[in-house]
């Protein structure tokens, strides 16, 4: 147990370093820009957590991200390396929001119908790349790429082409919602929606879920192939239901867009949060607390930046290169991490 | 000190605050053959990474040929004319015998490949040493013994006189190691010395003249070896005390034919046949040793069993039913306990603490699942009482299995597949790798495992251990069986069924 609690002390304390150096390197950035480090961090920080309003605009997108980032866990801790998330929220979104502009159900039975149909859309869109895997020995990394493409191009043909607001004057979205079927609110003056009861109720599943027989049993094929099969687990299976999980989230973030912040599809709707999902799933040690904790630094990183860029004169762009850095930290931590240090360590053991 | 091809003293050396060498002194004769013996991790690897430069010592002084010398790289070690061979060979596999050689070497013909010489040399050094190399075959066309003397070639061919063995036997057969002693025999004549480090006894006895032990990174003592050295007293220098060498076998009765296999026939990794019309019975309360070099169908035989791989075809009954091509979990329910050849990727999830490790196969059962979550207690209860009973050393079942040594990995598997009370144990090279300590722990659990009923198929390429522990002996060689044998066979007799020489083209 102890020795438990000192590696997630351990994984904390790496992450925050982590996120610390690559704001130190931003910081340079800004002083090489001509401008006050210390003052575009603390209108950062403001512009993150100054406010209730901001807290909830933190939280507003935190909501997609932490849901993305907990289905890439899944399939990572499976060493499945899914990065379709954008693709999957879009596809969860369109058929999310199909009942909701074409079927005018009552709000009590298209709300869950249009849930369902969101984590089925991007289950499905995961699960063709497992699929083509398991048939075919696809790389999922080239598949579930390949397919955001689609994902966005299909939108992208939906909002210009049959789906478009007649009445939107050539703007590329679809109709809006009608106004029932849009999430609640908690306060009229801020967006925080009724999105976050879901996304916290997915959180406590995600506590339990790695302790559970599919938790094991997706956790132990990322062990490999061979010890998995050799325990009893059918890898293919095993591998297929990872990743149906992990699309079933990234589908569930884009029922949340749609219904609880943008109330329509419109192009790009995915706004890259897939592969912030990616760095948060990677940076919180695809552990639920980890990601949660992970999530919420980059959702404060997000809403702060957009503050900072019309607050003062430093540009958007350091948001990006900040995010840019924590990956390239990550990524150097995770070699270390899993590389490095035990390949030493067996060259030690081998000649004891 | 003149008569010295190498002298270390004092060598100490430390990884991560442990001692793996303390005051190490070894002193190797000109124009001898030298056993370095210690169980797994009594430093002799590491002992001669110094030496050969791939490991700088933190104390202790080098002295080759009588001067003292910093080895600062393998580099600098094979200029002063040391040559080492490590148990996992280093080689090419796709090119020849001479351009293996040539890596690493400068040419003689500037910017042009200087193969024909090169080659032409080694014929002439391969012939000297009696070694029987083709310097143009294909590295992957060769066979382990041979590849190993290639590793030897290369070594000589760069100038060695003190030559490092690490392990050389290992991969061997009985035939094949005495063809290697030969070869070593012919270079200790011609006045090169040789360091040969071993876990086995004969060949200390064997081959070597004089003998250095070390145990948990200390010196224990060096001695010369003559017809008066008995296996018993380097076991007990190596050891620390006595260890049994003749298990009593308690010998029972067997019972009923609890497996059968009838005409079995599968294919290896590249598609190619690796069991051909494979027939054999094993009894309840029966070791059955399948003895065998390996790659021989051993391994696919396996996994056949317990349904890693699908049987090309033929009949595998299991308490009088047919249960070929079922899903491995078929075989883990029916109480088909393996001990996979492999450890580290099969055996055991390297990442995963030990405590997950003993609950690999059963973690979806009760104790271990209660209200669909992992119980934590059951599975602490269950590590505590494992630990125990199977003495594995490790400082808490938190620790990821890639932690333990080979040993304590091998107890961990134990654990997992004996402490059901299996129907059948399938162990295949059960103590690869071990020393004689865990090995002799292994063994003697596999015999508990039959005492108890169980029906074991041991698969070894050992001859030692297929000896001491089977009831039958079966010799597989190209995925068929070639004879089988009573217990007490003439190793000999077994050696040429290993070889593929059938008893009747004998007589």
């Amino acid at each position: 147990m102890n020795s438990k609690i000192i590696n997630s002390i351990k994984q904390f304390v790496i992450a925050v370093l982590t996120i610390i150096l690559a704001l130190a390197v931003g910081a340079i950035l800004v002083w090489i820009s001509g401008n006050d480090p210390a003052e575009a961090y603390t209108t950062l920080f403001r512009g993150a957590l100054g406010s209730k309003a901001r807290i909830s605009e933190v939280l507003v997108k935190m909501i997609p991200l932490t849901l993305m980032a907990l289905g890439m866990s899944i399939a990572y801790k499976a060493q499945l390396w899914n990065i379709g998330a954008n693709g999957q929220l879009t596809i969860g979104a369109i058929l999310a929001i199909l009942p909701g502009i074409y079927l005018g159900l009552p709000t009590v039975i298209l709300l869950p119908l249009s849930l369902i149909l969101s984590i089925v859309g991007g289950a499905l869109w995961c699960g063709l790349a497992a699929w083509l895997k398991n048939r075919f020995n696809a790389n999922e990394v080239i598949t579930t790429l390949m397919l955001n493409y689609i994902a966005t191009y299909f939108l992208a043909f939906l909002v210009y082409g049959p789906m478009m607001d007649p009445d939107g004057g050539g703007f590329p979205q679809s109709k809006v919602l009608p106004e029932a079927y849009h999430l609640p609110l908690f306060s009229a003056q801020m967006r925080i929606h009724g999105g976050i009861v879901v996304a916290i109720i997915v959180i406590i599943m995600m506590f339990f879920f790695w302790r559970t027989k599919l938790g094991v049993k997706i956790d132990l094929i990322g062990q490999g192939d061979k010890i998995a099969t050799y325990a009893g687990v059918n890898v293919k299976k095993t591998v297929m239901v990872a990743m149906l999980i992990s699309g079933a989230l990234c589908g569930l973030a884009g029922w949340n867009e749609v219904y609880g912040v943008q109330y329509r599809l419109l192009e790009g709707l995915s706004s890259g949060y897939g592969d912030i999902a990616t760095i948060i799933a990677l940076l919180g040690g695809l552990n639920p607390l980890g990601i949660v904790i992970a999530s919420f630094f980059f959702s404060a990183l997000l809403v702060g930046g957009a503050t900072m860029q019309r607050m003062t004169e430093v540009p958007y762009s350091v948001v990006d290169i900040i995010q840019g850095l924590v990956i390239v930290f990550v990524i150097a931590r995770t070699a270390i991490h899993f590389g490095w240090p035990q390949k030493l360590l067996r060259k030690e053991k081998k000649d004891a | 000190m003149d008569n010295l091809a190498v002298s270390m003293q004092g060598i100490t050396k430390i990884f991560n605050g442990v001692k793996a060498n303390d005051n190490v002194d070894f002193n190797l004769r000109k124009g001898s053959i030298h056993g370095l013996l210690g169980e797994n991790g009594a430093g002799k690897t590491t002992l001669m990474n110094i030496l050969y430069g791939l490991y700088q010592q933190e104390a202790g002084d080098i002295y080759i040929n009588g001067s003292k010398e910093e080895i600062s790289s393998p580099i600098k070690a094979i200029s002063l004319g040391i040559g080492m061979v490590h148990q996992h060979f280093m080689l090419a596999r796709p090119m020849t015998v001479v351009e293996n050689v040539m890596l690493g070497k400068k040419s003689r013909r500037g910017i042009l490949l200087d193969t024909k010489e090169t080659a032409a040399e080694l014929k002439e050094l391969a012939d000297k040493y009696k070694m029987n190399i083709d310097p143009y075959s294909k590295i992957w066309q060769l066979s382990v013994g041979e590849q190993q003397r290639v590793e030897i070639l290369t070594a000589i061919y760069q100038g060695a006189d003190i030559l490092i063995l690490d392990e050389p036997t290992a991969v061997l057969t009985p035939q094949e190691a005495e063809v290697l002693f030969d070869m070593l025999r012919h270079m200790k004549a011609d006045g090169k010395s040789i360091i040969l480090i071993t876990h086995k006894l004969e060949e200390i006895i064997s081959i070597v003249d004089e003998v250095t032990v070390l145990r948990d990174g200390e010196l224990i003592g060096s001695k010369l070896v003559d017809e008066h050295t008995t296996k018993e007293e380097l076991t007990k220098m190596m050891v620390g005390r006595d260890v049994l060498f003749n298990f009593d076998k308690n010998k029972k009765a067997p019972g009923a034919v609890k497996v059968e296999l009838k005409g079995l026939s599968a294919s290896n990794d590249k598609g190619l046949p690796a069991l051909t019309d494979f027939n054999l019975t094993v009894h309840e309360g029966e070791i059955l040793g399948l003895a065998g070099v390996d790659g021989n169908g051993q391994k696919e035989l396996c996994e056949v069993l317990t349904g890693l791989r699908k049987a090309d075809g033929g009949q595998f009954l299991f308490k009088g039913k047919e249960v070929i091509n079922q899903p491995p979990v078929f075989y883990i329910n029916s109480g088909i306990s393996h001990i996979p050849e492999d450890r580290m990727s099969t055996g055991l999830a390297l990442n995963w603490s030990l405590k997950k490790n003993l609950i690999i196969k059963k973690f979806h059962k009760a104790p271990f699942l209660k209200y669909g979550l992992l119980n934590q207690k059951a599975i602490d209860a269950y590590w505590d009482k494992c630990q125990k009973e199977y003495q594995i050393k490790a400082i808490s079942g938190e620790e990821h299995a890639r932690a333990l040594s080979g040993g304590n990995q091998q107890k961990v598997i134990l654990a997992r597949e004996l402490d059901d009370h299996p129907e059948m144990v399938i162990a295949n090279q059960p103590t690869r790798g071990l020393d004689i300590g865990a090995s002799e722990y292994v063994r003697q659990k596999i015999l508990d495992a039959r005492n108890e009923g169980a029906a074991v198929l041991l698969v070894s390429a050992d001859l030692e251990e297929i000896l001491q522990l089977s009831d039958r002996i079966a010799v597989i060689y190209d995925g068929k069986i070639m004879g089988i044998l009573p217990a007490g066979a003439d190793t000999n007799t077994i050696g040429m069924l290993m070889m593929g020489h059938k008893q009747e083209e004998e007589a």
